[in-house]
């Protein structure tokens, strides 16, 4: 049992951190999600339909989120904090990243900002390359709700308005150098 | 085909419509049909066109976005107590606590599983008799020096007198009712238990008592 049990951490580890942190973007917060959806394991372990396990785990993780998601909103100031920061070193780490840095940094900021469903799914379907299929049984929602929640969730996504300012400025800066390119030779 | 019949005919809404169907587009659930009109607008109309653009660039960059790694040290404290653990988690954590319990007391000796219980019950019993004889807060010993000295030396020497007469009695009493089976009395003098408590306890060893204990 405690190899099979090891073998289902090893294989699912990376997918329940990395869906805690694009959820959460604290990386200690990420990493209690994903202990506390493997202790869940561990305690349910007789009780889990193992030909289910990585959805169930998704489910144990999404949930666990959805947790510190709460615990998480009086701290909301130093979170956006962060990402300012992080934003900051992003755009003075070098001229040539400037703006592909800023703008992923921008993009994780946005996607947290994300309510649930919308987020998880957001996640699961175009971070994580989850099938349709495997976020319903997750998610425990129907086909095309999912269908529905991710298109919604990236039409959100795509109104944040930091985020099309940042893609607006690129495309101004882009537009500005093929204009001076010409006039230069 | 339906799909494309339905496509509005003012621009607004055709530039509505197919912004609706950006994510479809992207995803591939566009039949062929579908496509061609959506490209067809998209290449006419700046609005759509950039729109487009942006929706594009977001989901490439959301697609290029790394799966984390899970460090080790994360997971250290699962594998602990998962070997810590590791026993009771393979058999025991279905069965009822009942069944349990059952195991653990077949588990014990035999001797000790009817033993303990004994010695148990026998010193509660001990203990509640302790508690019933003597009075409540006496916590002085029975010889206390104050105790002895609330009596005079004729009240003594009559106590002893009547202990005496009335371990006489007792004793000629059992001698009565002795009954000898094989070389043992089943029922002993009671002069001889008595002999042989204080012989038991080391109390004149050399010198038996004859006629009584005082």
């Amino acid at each position: 049992m405690r190899a099979l049990y090891q073998q289902a951490i090893d294989q699912h580890r990376h997918r329940i951190f990395s869906f805690a942190h694009y959820s959460l973007r604290i990386k200690e917060d990420a990493e209690d999600v994903t202990q506390e959806v493997f202790i869940k394991l561990w305690q349910h372990w007789q009780k889990i339909d193992h030909e289910k396990l990585g959805g169930w785990l998704m489910r144990v993780a999404h949930n666990s989120v959805i947790d510190h998601v709460r615990k998480q909103r009086p701290q909301q100031a130093n979170v956006d904090h962060y990402a300012d920061v992080e934003e900051q070193v992003a755009q003075e780490s070098g001229e040539g990243r400037l703006d592909e840095d800023g703008f992923k940094s921008q993009l994780q900021a946005a996607i947290k900002s994300l309510e649930d469903p919308f987020r998880s799914i957001v996640i699961m379907r175009d971070i994580q390359g989850m099938s349709y299929e495997e976020i319903q049984v997750c998610l425990e929602l129907s086909a095309s709700q999912v269908k529905v929640y991710l298109h919604r969730g990236r039409r959100k996504l795509r109104e944040n308005t930091q985020l099309r300012q940042l893609f607006e400025n690129q495309l101004s800066e882009k537009s500005e150098v093929k204009q001076a390119g010409p006039s230069g030779q | 085909m339906t799909k494309v019949k339905v496509m509005p005919s003012n621009t607004e809404s055709q530039c509505y419509f197919i912004q609706l169907q950006i994510d479809g587009y992207l995803d591939g659930d566009l039949s062929e049909a579908q496509c061609g009109v959506f490209m067809s607008h998209v290449q006419d109309c700046s609005g759509c066109a950039s729109e487009f653009r942006y929706a594009q660039t977001i989901q490439d960059a959301v697609l290029e976005l790394p799966q984390m790694s899970c460090a080790d040290s994360v997971l250290e404290p699962i594998h602990r107590l998962s070997a810590a653990e590791m026993q009771p988690a393979v058999g025991v954590r279905s069965e009822p606590l009942s069944s349990q319990i059952w195991e653990l007391l077949n588990s014990v000796p035999a001797y000790f599983r009817y033993g303990f219980p004994a010695a148990a019950v026998a010193v509660v019993a001990m203990v509640i008799g302790t508690n019933i004889t003597s009075p409540v807060g006496s916590v002085e010993p029975l010889v206390a020096s104050e105790s002895v000295e609330q009596y005079s030396p004729e009240d003594i020497s009559q106590a002893l007198d009547e202990l005496n007469v009335a371990i006489d009695y007792l004793n000629r009493l059992s001698q009565r009712t002795e009954v000898m089976i094989g070389d043992r009395f089943l029922v002993s003098p009671i002069q001889d238990s008595i002999n042989a408590s204080f012989q038991k306890a080391g109390i004149r060893e050399n010198n038996p008592l004859d006629n009584g204990p005082i």
